[in-house]
């Protein structure tokens, strides 16, 4: 995996996680980018990404690739942390039968034997 | 036509092989079994062609070949043409049909053979749903288990919740295309499906299930575009025109994109095709659409003007895309039941399409005389139109 992952997923473990903001547009996105996908601009400025946030859409996978053999069946949830930046990762502590959309969860990484961090969310409803 | 100086492209002939698992086949075989039709009865050689483009996305990967352009040049007997291998994920073969228009409308070209193919069934599923998850993003979704199927699961599950859909209805779409693929010899699948047996079927990323998908198919296709005076001084007969050519692109990655229940890279690219052929939604008499999932024909026929978004579960549901309804849509049975030999798909439709307008389809529609075709890379992130008039 590139080195960018590493520190993306890195910067997750810490609370201290970056999105990229837009100068010229104000568009939000992830890490690494040298232009601003919505107008194109440069010298996007890192500002800080929310730890928690909405279910969009979630998945329960039952045919995987080799990489997730024998970890079927897992669900994967599409989570927007702020306004223009969502993320994919692993529901943990729940199934898809738990959850809507609209939940919220919380952003966490996992440690996997190929070195690699996962990156997970986790039920976190608003107390 | 606006443009006496123009060039049109005109489609000479057409071949492909039944969409099937062909485990004891090859790349090499199956283009030249589709070549060889497209060549049987026209007076042309492949020592006329200027080119030779072939779409192919998993070669590499599963057969452990690359380099498929001049490969498949030299095994039908084009070895001296200029060749290349196109790979825009599942757009890989409508893809490489542009870019002969192309070549041809400008004049760089007078005849090209435009053909896809792939070989999927020597893997396993484990390592073709791996080698299909290339045309995702690597490290945003696939490192993160999310499948091919995956992506079109979650556009599904959020349409559902946004719209209003119902699993009965996705299954719809399934029904309609498999009964479609019975009466077309190249197809995959040849039995019909009932709404209880698509319902019934395994889950494979919910809210989809086996009978949502396409099944993992080998096959090649094969069309020859000529310009319309190669094909008066070769005395050939023009099967059909290209009126309009269209594409556009979007993020890879699903979380990177502005909308997950429409597709923007479709929208534009049928705008752009609309536009060069001077046409509207109105005037397509039958559509050949990127049905890889339930949930992605519903998108398509939204995308491509025939419904408003949210109102294009409509379309199967009520009949109005059936063999028999305002506006047919895959009538060749689509990715569900004829297939989908992913670098092949792009131009199969355009054989499928090639027939309804020269009146030889298995399931003809009548009085076919403009065709569209919709072909789509990976969850949307390239997608092409092409527009078909009868010659």
């Amino acid at each position: 995996m590139p080195a960018w992952f590493d520190e993306f997923t890195a910067a997750i473990d810490s609370d201290d996680q970056e999105c990229l903001v837009c100068p010229a547009c104000g568009d939000r996105t992830l890490p690494p980018r040298q232009f601003c996908p919505a107008c194109g601009a440069t010298e996007l400025t890192p500002e800080p990404l929310p730890g928690r946030g909405e279910i969009v859409s979630y998945t329960e996978i039952s045919v995987t690739t080799p990489k997730f053999h024998g970890e079927t069946p897992y669900t994967v949830v599409l989570v927007e942390l702020v306004e223009g930046v969502q993320l994919t990762g692993q529901l943990r502590e729940a199934t898809d039968d738990e959850i809507e959309i609209g939940d919220e969860v919380r952003l966490d990484t996992e440690p996997r034997d190929d070195g690699v961090a996962l990156v997970t969310f986790h039920p976190a409803p608003e107390s | 036509m606006s443009c006496q100086l123009e060039m049109v492209a005109t489609i000479v002939g057409t071949g492909s092989t039944k969409y099937d698992k062909h485990p004891a086949s090859s790349s090499r075989e199956l283009f030249g079994e589709a070549a060889a039709e497209a060549f049987d009865g026209i007076d042309l050689t492949p020592a006329d062609l200027d080119a030779v483009y072939v779409g192919n996305f998993m070669g590499d990967l599963i057969e452990d070949q690359g380099h498929m352009g001049p490969l498949l040049a030299d095994h039908v007997g084009a070895r001296e043409a200029a060749s290349v291998r196109v790979e825009n994920a599942c757009a890989s073969g409508g893809t490489a049909v542009g870019q002969a228009v192309h070549a041809i409308e400008s004049g760089a070209a007078e005849a090209i053979l435009v053909g896809g193919v792939e070989q999927m069934s020597i893997a396993d599923i484990e390592h073709v749903t791996d080698a299909l998850a290339n045309a995702a993003d690597d490290v945003y979704e696939n490192e993160q288990g999310l499948t091919f199927p995956g992506i079109y699961a979650l556009m599904a599950r959020r349409y559902m919740h946004e719209f209003g859909v119902t699993e009965a209805d996705l299954a719809a779409v399934s029904i309609k295309n498999h009964n479609n693929a019975v009466a077309n010899p190249l197809s995959q699948f040849q039995t019909e499906v009932s709404q209880e047996e698509v319902l019934a079927s395994k889950p494979i990323a919910t809210p989809l299930r086996l009978y949502d998908a396409c099944p993992v198919s080998d096959g090649a296709s094969v069309v020859v575009v000529a310009s319309e005076s190669f094909a008066a001084a070769h005395d050939l007969d023009p099967a059909a025109h290209v009126l309009g050519t269209g594409q556009s692109s979007d993020a890879v990655a699903l979380q990177d994109r502005t909308a997950i229940t429409h597709t923007p890279a479709a929208e534009r690219a049928a705008t752009a095709a609309y536009d060069d052929a001077g046409l509207t939604p109105a005037d397509v008499d039958v559509a050949e659409v990127h049905d890889c999932f339930t949930i992605a024909e519903i998108m398509a026929v939204e995308a491509l003007g025939f419904y408003e978004r949210g109102e294009g579960a409509r379309g199967a549901v009520e009949g109005e895309t059936a063999l028999d309804g305002r506006r047919p849509v895959n009538p060749s049975g689509g990715l569900l039941g004829k297939g989908h030999p992913v670098g092949a798909t792009g131009v199969g439709q355009l054989v499928e399409l090639t027939k309804q307008l020269d009146g030889r389809h298995p399931n003809q529609v009548e009085d076919a005389d403009v065709a569209l075709a919709h072909n789509v890379g990976g969850s949307g992130a390239s997608t092409t139109v092409t527009i078909l008039g009868g010659a």
